[in-house]
């Protein structure tokens, strides 16, 4: 009969608890670079030349299509064989998280373009803005409202993707049950605390979202 | 009359007796398999009358036992099967190989699916209560694959580095105080597989990768230019073969075979192995007072 | 020949040197991503059946088994499976457990999927159909389920493509599959721009044939 014995956990709780957070750090980073990249190429998916185009398509097809372990080996190890090593294995990951984050963000902000009425932009272009400006203060604005539940969605997938840097040894949460000195009979505990913090985490954010949401919908 | 009688009937009945008695205790003798076997019983004999040795072993960790290009298998745990069958049959290629998973080593041997295991098995005493150890045929421990241009010669000199070093393990349990015992100031991290903690090496993530000595040693040899192995090895590990218990012939004989491999008649065979999977040339024993004694310097 | 060499010219015997391993790796790969589809269809058609009509009782437990599918990450549920079952006393070879802990996903994802596509369909059909006396199954069989296909399937396929992207991380558990096979090459032969060129021109190919399925799909059904 399986003997539960939870002091070897909660002994490391804060291994888990640092995990949790660094995870939650990286989610946050990543969604943020990868929406740099995804505004950037959504723009030049619709707005920009065709070659242009074409590449951020090829970007956002390609991004999409592989699984990010593999995104992740490329950036950790395929990199420096080919002389880039600059990052380190926690950057390696923020940036291989951003990428991959940044194709499906490029998907969600093309659709906030899009749902930007053409009112809007004519109104904005026949008063002499031109189209940076339309972007800064028309396009933008408009799209925040529109974009910010999938940006949620967003959040909380990226969140649970951190747990894929545990392959390349970043003390996220996951690498922290790894780490925590257990045997393997305390295995189930460990992982019934984490399944438990990642659970919480995520219905916290989901919540915290949808007050946002509720909150900006009154304002407007 | 009467008296005749008893005294025949009483030779009779104690020869009937006697007869009985022996034969029981012939019966027993020959059916006891959970204490001393007498030769006639022992799995040598089984083997010998068989004409091949049947071993346990496994198929995907060089340099131990692993698979060449055409599928046959190769590596240093086959080329001691070999030896077995050397002494058995005069023939190397007298063995039947079972490929069997780790954790098929004890339960295989207990049920007699296979003679003998030759699968870098670890002597603990654990184990030891439920199969026969050989005498160890390799000490395993852990050591430490360098680059070869790196500055450091091995888990010593890493340990005196002024900066942190980074050191990739595979994922287990003790991998952290596997690392700090010998370089107190690491950084572990650790990986799912070999192959990447290597490759975190190659990439230049690490400075060392801490894993098995012979696996280092394998490496090494096979890409000198690549690597270099680090001069110091710990956290000793046994390995030897393990049979069924109650068996002391057979373990006896395989004793006798590996002994010999070591340091008599088979050295050469046990040398070359080591060799070509280990890539150390291993020193002939000295001749004279038996090395196996401790050497006594005069 | 005399002319300079291309930059590409020694890629193909290296690419021939590692295609077997490749190749299983390759097989692994989509071994595991059908069984796992399998296994999660099924669920998916247990979950939403009891969603639908289940009894309170079962549909709180289903209800409960979808969320926490989709708040844990996939490795953290192969790793519970993998090292767990073990734990119990089961011993289960590593690709067992990771077609377990994905089907288990899939299974999650998939009860989604087809209750939402029922729900969608007007609730007049429903009514129209019972009242031309039809029974329970021949309802699910002849009304519900041709309309809710077309709903269904383009989140199917993109499903599959999830379940082929995360059957990668079976190689964390020493599952040798297509993402475990290119490590090993590019640890052999050092050369990470070719190999892992071809691990994600494979996995592309795999998924961008799904995508476009799935996209073709979502037009076919989209009058309906």
């Amino acid at each position: 009969m399986y003997q539960f014995n939870w002091r070897p956990v909660f002994d490391n709780f804060d291994l888990l608890l640092k995990g949790l957070g660094l995870a939650m750090a990286i989610a946050l980073l990543s969604l943020a670079i990868g929406s740099l990249i995804g505004l950037a190429a959504a723009f030049g998916r619709t707005q920009g030349p065709h070659p242009l185009q074409w590449l951020t398509a090829a970007y956002v097809e390609l991004v999409r299509n592989i699984p990010l372990l593999l995104i992740i080996y490329f950036v950790y190890f395929g990199l420096p064989l080919l002389g880039v090593s600059m990052f380190d294995n926690l950057w390696s990951f923020v940036l291989a998280l951003a990428l991959y984050a940044g194709a499906y963000l490029t998907e969600i902000f093309r659709a906030g373009i899009a749902g930007v009425e053409k009112g809007h932009i004519d109104a904005a272009r026949s008063l002499g803005m031109t189209r940076l400006q339309v972007i800064r203060h028309v396009t933008l604005p408009l799209m925040a409202r529109i974009v910010l539940p999938s940006l949620g969605n967003t959040l909380i997938s990226l969140f649970k993707d951190t747990s894929v840097a545990s392959a390349i040894a970043v003390p996220e949460l996951t690498y922290g049950a790894i780490r925590i000195n257990v045997n393997t009979w305390r295995v189930i505990e460990v992982y019934l605390v984490v399944a438990a913090l990642y659970l919480a985490t995520c219905y916290t954010i989901a919540g915290s979202l949808r007050w946002i949401e509720r909150r900006w919908a009154i304002v407007q | 009359m009467a008296k005749q009688t008893s005294r025949r009937g009483f030779l009779r009945s104690s020869a009937l007796g006697l007869g009985a008695g022996v034969t029981v205790l012939a019966a027993a003798g020959c059916n006891s398999g959970g204490t001393a076997t007498g030769p006639s019983a022992s799995k040598l004999n089984e083997v010998l009358k068989r004409g091949t040795v049947i071993v346990g072993t496994g198929s995907t960790n060089p340099p131990w036992h692993f698979e060449d290009e055409n599928g046959n298998l190769q590596g240093f745990d086959i080329e001691m099967a070999r030896l077995l069958a050397k002494g058995l049959f005069d023939d190397p290629a007298k063995v039947q190989f079972v490929r069997q998973a780790s954790d098929a080593r004890v339960p295989n041997l207990q049920t007699g699916q296979v003679d003998v295991v030759f699968q870098f098995m670890t002597v603990t005493a654990q184990r030891a209560q439920l199969v026969a150890f050989s005498i160890p045929y390799y000490r395993e421990g852990v050591g430490t694959l360098l680059r070869r241009d790196s500055a450091h010669a091995g888990a010593l000199d890493l340990a005196k580095a002024k900066k942190k070093v980074k050191v990739s393990i595979l994922q287990n349990v003790y991998a952290e105080s596997l690392v700090h015992a010998a370089i107190p100031q690491a950084e572990v991290m650790q990986f799912d597989s070999v192959a990447n903690a290597v490759l975190a090496l190659d990439a230049g993530r690490v400075e060392a990768a801490a894993i098995d000595d012979s696996t280092v040693r394998w490496l090494v040899r096979q890409s000198p230019d690549k690597y270099k192995y680090g001069n110091y090895g710990w956290s000793p590990q046994t390995y030897a073969a393990a049979v069924r218990q109650g068996d002391t012939v057979w373990l006896n004989f395989i004793n006798t075979v590996l002994h010999e491999s070591m340091t008599g008649v088979d050295f050469d065979a046990y040398a070359s192995g080591f060799e070509k999977y280990f890539g150390v040339k291993l020193a002939p024993p000295p001749v004279g007072f038996p090395v196996e004694f401790g050497l006594r310097h005069t | 020949m005399d002319r300079a060499p291309l930059g590409n010219c020694p890629v193909m015997p290296l690419i021939l040197a590692g295609l077997p391993l490749i190749l299983q790796g390759l097989l692994v790969t989509v071994t595991i991503s059908l069984a796992v589809l399998l296994l999660g269809t099924l669920l998916g058609i247990v979950g939403s059946l009891s969603l639908l009509y289940g009894a309170n009782v079962l549909r709180w437990c289903v209800r409960i088994y979808v969320d926490v599918c989709r708040s844990i990450p996939h490795l953290v549920m192969i790793f519970a499976i993998f090292y767990g079952l073990p734990a119990l006393g089961l011993q289960v070879p590593a690709i067992v457990a990771g077609i377990l802990a994905l089907g288990l996903f899939c299974g999650a994802h998939m009860s989604e999927i087809f209750r939402g596509g029922v729900e969608s369909i007007p609730h007049g059909q429903m009514d129209a159909a019972k009242s031309i006396g039809l029974t329970f199954a021949q309802r699910l069989r002849q009304v519900i389920f041709p309309q809710a296909l077309g709903r269904i399937l383009p989140a199917w396929v993109n499903t599959a493509v999830e379940i082929v992207k995360s059957s990668s991380l079976v190689s964390l558990v020493s599952v040798v599959d297509l993402t475990m096979a290119i490590q090993q090459i590019v640890g052999r032969t050092r050369e990470a721009l070719l190999f892992y060129a071809v691990a994600a021109a494979l996995y592309f190919a795999i998924n961008f044939t799904l995508s476009i399925t799935g996209r073709r799909l979502e037009k076919k059904f989209a009058h309906g």
